[in-house]
């Protein structure tokens, strides 16, 4: 160990003595090469795994130098925190440790620390600061280590446990799925495991790169934590044993899981910088962890929904015990009288139900207008004629007989002429507007009158020419005989035919003269009558 | 006119008794339908009938397929013309009675108040059968306390007697102003929880009391059925805030309807079937509601 080397220790102070301000120069690298050697040949005892036994800084890059430290930082912190997990978790452990520790080692610890708080982050030399502060840190643990001898396996956890503190301080720098419970670096470890058992090997720091930044955030959170529990961490890495990364569990600490270990004790849940246990970095199923991540950070926050859902039913609990425990409605009550009652409350009926709801919607039971079907069609209204008549009594009676004994003249009511001369013109106007468009369409006219129309033609057809009415009557052979049967004429006949044509003529007129010998009679006996109407 | 009556009378009967064989037809068409809807063989025992049942359901409308039943049909042309009412008391009313009555006549819609004098019941049916009334109200007393109501209906409808209870009347009530004027509008109807077919018919009879109401009238007149006890209740609405808020005022008197007989002939005829008439000496009559739920 050449934690005496005092030529590394002075290059060591002047680098923390230069002001971060000032302009890089080439021989502030020079001291920043000779204080990152010395530091990692301090540190090399402790690492045991690691490929180099001197950093190599002459010709080096930057970032080779970086990678240098980083290949022996990165196991040596990760034992440091289990070692500090298990510290924690056994409390007893760390009083034995404060025996132990030297006054010396503990000074050269508080001067590392106030170093490390001293420094930035931003340039390169800067990130070399940071890694020797990370490795002062780790150094002073190493030294606290080297002092002691013991090996206790259960004060694994409280290294653990101290890890993840810190890495718990730091939560959403495991990009928010890492919690008290799931660290993406002890998942590492556990994954690395698996592959050396089988390898036989037990390091592999290239795995360990993506936790690397998150250390260092972390590194300066513990810094400025609480100056106890640092100084806890540091003193209960006193006995952390020298086994590496992965530390074997004791069987009964994998048993006894119990829910306090996941959860805390149940009144610490809203804490959220407790110290809360794991069973060691392998132990712990990833998987419950991933399921038990969001209840245990809802717990963390605030009231859960349960809770809230718990504290809602109470109320109402209370609220319901506390109607109880009041005088009861009058309408609960067994016999009540009047006095007993408000006024008029028995009147009262409960018409709630839906009455305003009824009304609000204009839901009502009215009656409703039935359609009515149009049963017979609208009697014709008699129009009457209010002024005087014009004929005189005489006349109309001598209508009246007229009507009696033939149809031929029947007089037209007053509606009737009305309806007649309406019927007229409008004839007319159809005639002009058919004659517009050349007869083509037009309906018939209706002709109310029944009359057979011998002459008359029996189709309508478009003519051209202009309006002319033919004389000629065009009239069908039927329109002119309609006759039954084989008609034969005279010549045609056979004997049998022309005497049975002349026996029907003569029993014709036989029958007619017999009709109207009496009829001549009567004609000769009745008076002619005075109005010389003819039979 | 009289013989008008009598004929009328004729074919109700003779309505009532094709009723049987109507509903027999009615359930062959339903049964026919049925099978076809659901695309079944048709019953065996259709078979025959099948075509020409099948033809009158194609023909037929609303109107035919329901099948009537005299008991509704008095009110079939009801909805026609808005109804006309007679309002009259027992012989010799007492002041407090004769106020109700008169109340009662502002609550019904085109209602006409006479005079009982000493006119017996079957002169009262004359008068409304000529002058084409469509109901006639009798209000009964016991020491001023109005206790019963009967309804019936005119052209051959049926009578329903009521019991009143708990009666308030409008003049109870000393402080005029308070109670303010009645409007006479046409109103709305609520009647709520008329469930069994009894209870339909009586919602039935009392709607018919009442014309068509316009739309927006803000009179509301309730007849809510609790337990067979009618209340009857008498608001005017105002919606002032916006559309939840309802702000009712009651008017008019308030009483409990309990109806204990439906006669299916109008109010003069003694020997009128019962439709229906209370029994209330049976030990379940207590569990047994009648009017609906």
């Amino acid at each position: 160990m050449q934690i005496t080397d005092p030529g590394g220790i002075e290059a060591l102070h002047r680098l923390k003595a230069t002001d971060p301000r000032l302009p890089l120069n080439p021989s502030l690298s020079a001291t920043a090469r000779a204080a990152s050697r010395y530091l990692f040949s301090s540190l090399r005892p402790f690492t045991l795994k690691s490929p180099f036994d001197q950093l190599l800084v002459d010709g080096f890059d930057a970032e080779q130098i970086w990678q240098q430290i980083d290949l022996q930082s990165q196991p040596l912190l990760a034992s440091l925190h289990r070692r500090v997990k298990q510290l924690e978790k056994n409390p007893e452990e760390v009083s034995k440790l404060k025996t132990v520790l030297g006054k010396g080692e503990k000074k050269v610890v508080e001067e590392m620390k106030e170093e490390s708080e001293g420094l930035d982050e931003d340039s390169d030399d800067f990130d070399e600061d940071d890694e020797e502060d990370e490795d002062e840190e780790g150094e002073g643990k190493e030294n606290e280590k080297v002092g002691l001898e013991n090996v206790d396996e259960d004060q694994e956890d409280g290294g653990d446990s101290g890890e993840s503190d810190s890495e718990e301080d730091n939560a959403e720098g495991g990009g928010g799925i890492e919690d008290q419970f799931l660290k993406i670096k002890d998942m590492q470890e556990f994954l690395e495991d698996g592959e050396n058992e089988g390898r036989g090997l037990k390091k592999d720091n290239k795995m360990k790169k993506g936790g690397r930044f998150d250390e260092e955030g972390t590194e300066d959170e513990e810094e400025e934590d609480d100056d106890e529990e640092n100084e806890n961490d540091e003193e209960d890495d006193d006995e952390d044993d020298e086994l590496g990364d992965f530390a074997l569990e004791d069987d009964e600490d994998e048993e006894n899981a119990r829910y306090e270990d996941f959860y805390g004790a149940k009144q610490k849940k809203g804490s959220k910088k407790k110290v809360k246990f794991i069973d060691g970095s392998e132990g712990s199923d990833t998987g419950d962890e991933q399921d038990d991540k969001p209840f245990s950070s809802q717990k963390q926050e605030t009231i859960s929904t349960h809770e809230k859902q718990l504290e809602k039913q109470r109320s109402k609990i209370e609220r319901m015990e506390k109607a109880n425990m009041e005088p009861k409605n009058w309408t609960m009550q067994g016999e009540v009288t009047g006095p007993k009652r408000p006024k008029n409350s028995a009147l009262e009926v409960d018409l709630d139900f839906e009455h305003n709801k009824r009304i609000l919607e204009g839901h009502f039971d009215d009656v409703q207008r039935a359609l009515r079907l149009p049963s017979k069609a609208p009697r014709e209204i008699k129009e009457l004629d209010e002024n005087k008549s014009k004929k005189g009594l005489a006349e109309i009676y001598e209508e009246e007989y007229a009507q009696k004994t033939n149809l031929a003249s029947a007089p037209l009511t007053f509606k009737d002429e009305q309806k007649k001369e309406a019927s007229m013109l409008f004839k007319k106007l159809c005639l002009k507007l058919d004659a517009l468009s050349h007869f083509h369409f037009t309906p018939k006219p209706v002709i109310e009158e029944m009359s057979i129309q011998a002459n008359v033609p029996a189709l309508a057809m478009e003519e051209i020419a202009p309006v002319a009415v033919s004389d000629a009557a065009m009239l069908a052979p039927e329109e002119v005989f309609t006759g039954k049967g084989d008609i034969k004429v005279e010549t045609e006949l056979t004997q049998a035919e022309r005497k049975r044509r002349r026996a029907n003529k003569k029993r014709k007129f036989k029958a007619g003269e017999a009709k109207r010998t009496p009829k001549k009679a009567r004609e000769s006996a009745l008076p002619n009558p005075a109005d010389g109407t003819k039979r | 006119m009289l013989k008008r009556n009598i004929r009328l009378r004729r074919e109700y009967l003779y309505r009532k008794s094709l009723e049987g064989k109507e509903r027999l037809l009615y359930e062959k068409k339903r049964k026919i339908r049925e099978a076809l809807e659901e695309g079944k063989p048709i019953p065996t025992e259709l078979r025959n009938e099948e075509a020409a049942l099948r033809q009158q359901i194609d023909l037929e409308d609303e109107n035919i397929g329901v099948p009537r039943t005299h008991i509704d049909d008095e009110y079939a042309n009801a909805t026609e013309r808005d109804p006309k009412i007679l309002l009259t008391t027992s012989r010799n009313p007492s002041a407090p009675l004769t106020q109700f009555v008169k109340e009662l006549s502002f609550v019904f819609p085109n209602a006409k108040r006479i005079n009982r004098g000493g006119q017996v019941i079957s002169e009262i049916t004359e008068t409304c059968r000529s002058h084409e009334f469509t109901d006639v109200i009798l209000v009964h007393e016991h020491r001023g306390v109005p206790d019963g109501l009967t309804i019936s209906h005119l052209p051959f409808g049926p009578t329903a007697y009521f019991g009143l209870l708990n009666v308030v009347t409008r003049h109870d009530i000393k402080d005029k102003k308070a109670i303010g004027t009645m409007p006479e509008a046409y109103p709305h109807l609520i009647l709520n929880n008329f469930s069994t077919k009894l209870g339909e018919r009586t919602a039935n009879i009392l709607k018919h009391l009442f014309p068509v109401p316009k739309a927006d009238t803000k009179r509301i007149i309730t007849f809510a059925n609790q337990s067979d006890y009618v209340s009857f209740r008498h608001h005017i609405f105002e919606k002032h805030g916006g559309p939840k808020s309802l702000e009712l005022k009651e008017i008019g008197p308030r009483f409990e309807l309990r109806l204990y007989q439906i006669k299916l002939g109008t109010v003069d005829q003694n020997e009128a079937q019962t439709e229906w008439v209370i029994r209330p000496y049976m030990n379940t009559s207590r569990k047994r509601k009648v009017l609906g739920d």
